[in-house]
């Protein structure tokens, strides 16, 4: 490891110098994203994916005919780092583009400094629609990953599946993104099924250490089937307090967790700890048993798991990778790192991912991304669960407003 | 609503009240004998959790081994405690409990990013030891076995660490220390190994606790500081340095939290914090502290 990295810091140093005038003429990222504190599980995922598209691209030749380089700052989940590194990203190291941040209170923080000093700023993973909603979109924001309108809507369709589901509970993380999830279940769910009662709601802090009282308090309920909301370390503490409980048994397993709880992050995590049975989503499910794998994506994960050393390498790399992809393919479009033109070029532009086409919205800048659903099983191969059919939800999205 | 509901929401807030006593003994004892604020607590209980980890699976890497690891896991953080007491803390007893606040918070960072850096990102976790993985049926309520055991070894804790206090030659010479440091000093004893001592136990006990979440919580980089907010609410619940007021304290939060969800379903911080802002205006010294 100390090996790896005496090399890449000897021929940093020994580059610098004579490239230094090249250097200057790359295509500069700034990158803001999480690297501590719970939200890193994250940021350093998507921040390997956004290296690989960035490598490859430059193994290629780059772009105009320049080299994409990225500046990776740490903005520890917090919104008031995120714009001071933001800022300093901009004025000091003079970026072209800004991708990054993971939650919902950083991207429109981000936003509003990208929007003073018109530069694009596309968005991987966060998924509040704040971010882009009538009120808060402006030619410089972008979003690639989905939002809590279009999970409510998709957790709503697989909980309707359920025929002889009556009664449903929810938990959800206390902040904006459980909140609005929810909000957005319920509603859709109301109009699948009339016939269902939500009988109880749990709103358990995030980070929340025991989940314990929040667990016996919904069983009580006696609830046919739960909408989970509960996500990455909080849902492997929630589990594994679950299911000794009964939790799990009482349900029949009937849960939809639309936390992203199918990532390999998550089932490697737990193990055999994992309640096998419900259902969960994830962007990318990495291992695809049903046969209908799209070819880019094992060619994807094939470079993946050469670029990690990870023989399952991690889901949410792929927010980070199709990022630098889409905004590569904007520059390429524009034929300018000019933040002007490559907005114009990314509004309403489809672009290739690992995952199929996506195309950013008119109005809304954003891709209202699907996601990949499916019943966590195990199987023997593997020593974690592994998500069954994946299945793309929902198959179209008509935006509100 | 039934008994049988009540018994298990009594139950639930009571595994949180234990395990929040076992992390906060140790950050009260600290405070109690020297008077030192220990912001690094959740960082020992963090890094508890880490080595705990790490020991399963150097020992064990398809499970098991879970005991002993915690073992060794709670052992070398004491370690780690005595050691950051010798080289650092020594310094600052005496100075304003700013320098002292300062420092720890330092300790905060630097352990978070050795954390970090040792153990990467992603989120752990350990396997409940299979002797404690099933549960039992009490009262028609379904119980965990290993959170029966953790609400076994928090009184069990509490009543170690009085007997420790209160009923052997280095418990009295802990209270004599805490009573008057220097006098203690004149009539020749080691002050200073005896706060060594406390400082390692302080962070056996961090380091324990650590441990022994992990069957049934993820260890997370952050889980330090998400810890130490809940422990401190807890201490000063019950008074700053009271051992049974540490341990009623986490008792009063559990129940609170486990039945005012029931109370207020929306709002289940609410009333702890409002419990906690009560307490501060009737009795700002806490339940069980004496005013200062």
């Amino acid at each position: 490891m100390f090996h790896r990295y005496g090399l890449a810091l000897a021929s940093a140093l020994l580059s610098s110098w004579p490239l230094a005038a090249n250097a200057a003429n790359t295509i500069k990222i700034g990158f803001p994203i999480p690297l501590s504190g719970p939200v890193a599980v994250y940021g350093q995922p998507v921040l390997k994916g956004a290296e690989l598209a960035v490598s490859q691209i430059n193994a290629k030749g780059g772009l105009l005919g320049r080299k994409l380089e990225l500046l990776v700052r740490d903005s520890k989940a917090n919104a008031d780092e995120a714009v001071r590194v933001s800022r300093e990203l901009i004025i000091k190291d003079g970026v072209d583009f800004l991708v990054g941040t993971v939650t919902s209170a950083e991207a429109p923080a981000v936003s509003t400094v990208a929007k003073e000093n018109k530069i694009v700023f596309i968005a991987p993973v966060a998924e509040t629609t704040r971010l882009t909603d009538p009120q808060n979109v402006h030619p410089y924001v972008f979003r690639t990953n989905s939002n809590t309108d279009v999970e409510g809507l998709a957790s709503a369709i697989m909980m309707a599946r359920w025929k002889d589901v009556k009664s449903v509970a929810t938990i959800g993380p206390d902040y904006a993104y459980g909140r609005d999830l929810i909000a957005a279940f319920v509603a859709n769910l109301k109009k699948l099924r009339p016939d269902i009662q939500i009988v109880d709601q749990q709103w358990p802090k995030l980070g929340e250490p025991d989940f314990t009282s929040f667990i016996t308090a919904q069983m009580s309920k006696k609830p046919d089937a739960v909408e989970c909301a509960v996500f990455a370390g909080d849902f492997v503490t929630f589990s594994k307090e679950a299911a000794p409980l009964g939790y799990f048994k009482l349900l029949h397993n009937r849960m939809v967790d639309s936390g992203g709880v199918g990532t390999i992050e998550e089932v490697r995590a737990l193990g055999n700890d994992y309640p096998y049975g419900i259902v969960a989503n994830t962007e990318d499910p990495v291992i695809w048993n049903s046969g209908n794998e799209p070819p880019a994506h094992a060619k994807y994960i094939a470079a993946l798991r050469q670029f990690t050393h990870e023989q399952y390498p991690p889901s949410w790399a792929v927010q980070g990778y199709l990022t630098i992809s889409a905004l590569a393919d904007g520059i390429r479009k524009a034929g300018s790192t000019n933040s002007d033109a490559v907005s114009k070029a990314l509004i309403g532009m489809t672009f290739d991912t690992p995952i199929g086409k996506r195309t950013f919205n008119v109005k809304s800048h954003e891709t209202f991304q699907p996601e990949f659903y499916g019943t966590m099983v195990r199987e023997a191969a593997y020593p974690f669960a592994v998500m069954k059919n994946p299945e793309l939800l929902p198959q179209s999205f008509t935006p509100t407003n | 609503m039934s008994p049988s509901f009540l018994f298990s929401q009594f139950m639930g807030g009571l595994t949180t009240a234990m395990f929040l006593f076992l992390i906060a003994s140790g950050l009260s004892l600290v405070f109690g004998v020297m008077r030192v604020i220990n912001f690094a607590h959740g960082s020992f209980y963090m890094f508890g959790a880490y080595l705990a980890w790490q020991a399963v699976q150097w020992l064990h890497p398809t499970g098991g081994g879970f005991w002993l690891a915690a073992l060794l896991a709670a052992l070398a953080v004491g370690l780690l405690g005595a050691l950051t007491e010798r080289l650092f803390f020594r310094s600052l007893y005496g100075r304003e409990e700013l320098y002292q606040l300062l420092f720890t918070y330092a300790l905060v960072l630097i352990l978070g990013d050795a954390a970090k850096f040792l153990w990467g990102t992603d989120q752990l976790s350990i396997s409940t030891p299979p002797a404690l993985a099933g549960s039992v049926q009490v009262l028609g309520t379904t119980q965990p076995l290993y959170t029966l055991f953790i609400i076994a070894i928090g009184p069990a804790i509490a009543f170690g660490l009085w007997l420790l206090l209160n009923r052997t030659g280095a418990g009295r010479m802990v209270r004599a220390a805490q009573m008057d440091r220097e006098m203690l000093d004149a009539l020749g004893a080691n002050v200073g190994t005896i706060y060594t001592g406390m400082f390692a136990l302080s962070a056996f006990l961090a380091g324990l606790s650590g441990a022994l979440v992990t069957p049934i919580q993820s260890i997370v980089p952050g889980m330090d500081v998400l810890i130490i907010v809940q422990a401190f609410i807890v201490v000063v619940i019950g008074g700053m340095g009271s051992l049974w007021g540490t341990f009623w304290g986490s008792v009063i939060y559990g129940q609170v939290l486990s039945f005012g969800i029931l109370i207020f379903p929306g709002f289940s911080l609410f009333s702890v914090f409002a419990l906690m802002a009560v307490i501060l205006i009737v009795r700002p010294w806490g339940l069980f502290g004496r005013p200062l």
